[in-house]
């Protein structure tokens, strides 16, 4: 499921938060409705923990019940529960032990001098299917993700797992365009080089069978 | 003719279509000639599309559903306490 939102849903969600601005509680539950899932989502993404997800599913859900009179429409309503949900799961994370990170920069493509690619690369993109939804796989994939330094990592979730734009996670992470573009494409490059290994392993196994 | 380092960091706008004619086009010259390319390209797009469709399928487990429902409920009969 991607969040990009049709315009229909965003004027009627726009409607929703200003009936709950002027005291309406049933608009609250609505948009609470709406909005549980992609705030869990997002927040379990990032700390990959239940209980951290869960709690700050209730604090954000519950900052919008006590803070929406703050909100001033000048942002779109997403882009201020998205603000929220990072501020809120970055504490969370902020609170645990960090684990160290890697360096991204050793895992980018290499070339030679004639600007020629120095490894062996080799297409694993016809194998993913049988294999997406196994256990295993999962795990790789989670464990390439948390993997990724946090800058990169909350730009890769807002943009290719929520689906949001460029320009719109742009504006809730405060970066500008080639910001958001240019920390994408190196999340992708990172997590395709770990995803690399796994999948080119499970060709030769397929291959040796 | 560019080299795949250049191939590289294009592929981004490439694969959004925001590249103009004439780097499209050298682009894909590029990838005539070089299968690795061809191949990280297409892994490239796989990395992106195999990590939404896990991600994605995170759910509100039943518990935490309910939890929420109940610390909502009880927010909005007394707000201010939780």
């Amino acid at each position: 499921m991607s969040f990009t939102q049709p315009k229909e849903d965003k004027k009627l969600e726009e409607a929703l938060v200003r009936e709950f601005q002027g005291g309406n509680l049933e608009a609250y539950d609505k948009i609470a409705d709406i909005y549980q899932k992609k705030i869990y989502g997002l927040s379990f993404n990032l700390t990959r923990n239940q209980m951290d997800a869960q709690d700050v599913t209730q604090e954000v859900l519950l900052t919008l019940f006590r803070k929406i009179h703050t909100f001033q429409g000048k942002s779109a309503f997403s882009s201020w529960v998205y603000r929220i949900t990072l501020n809120a799961s970055y504490m969370k994370l902020r609170s645990k032990k960090k684990e160290p990170n890697v360096s991204i920069d050793e895992l980018m493509p290499s070339f030679n001098g004639a600007g020629f690619q120095q490894e062996k690369i080799q297409d694993w993109s016809e194998n993913t299917e049988s294999l997406l939804f196994t256990n295993e796989t999962r795990d790789v994939i989670n464990k390439a993700i948390d993997l990724l330094p946090e800058k990169e990592k909350v730009v890769f979730l807002l943009r290719d797992v929520e689906g949001l734009s460029t320009e719109k996670a742009g504006e809730i992470l405060d970066l500008t365009v080639p910001a958001v573009k240019s920390r994408l494409h190196r999340a992708r490059l990172f997590l395709r080089k770990k995803l690399s290994s796994y999948f080119e392993e499970f060709s030769s196994r397929k291959v040796e069978k | 003719m560019i080299c795949c380092k250049e191939c590289l960091d294009l592929l981004y706008d490439y694969i959004e279509g925001s590249l103009d004619q004439e780097t499209t086009d050298s682009l894909e010259e590029h990838f005539q000639d070089c299968p690795p390319c061809i191949s990280f390209m297409k892994t490239y797009k796989s990395t992106t599309t195999i990590c939404r469709d896990t991600l994605n399928q995170v759910e509100v487990p039943d518990a935490v559903r309910e939890a929420l429902l109940k610390v909502l409920k009880e927010n909005k009969e007394h707000p201010g306490e939780n």
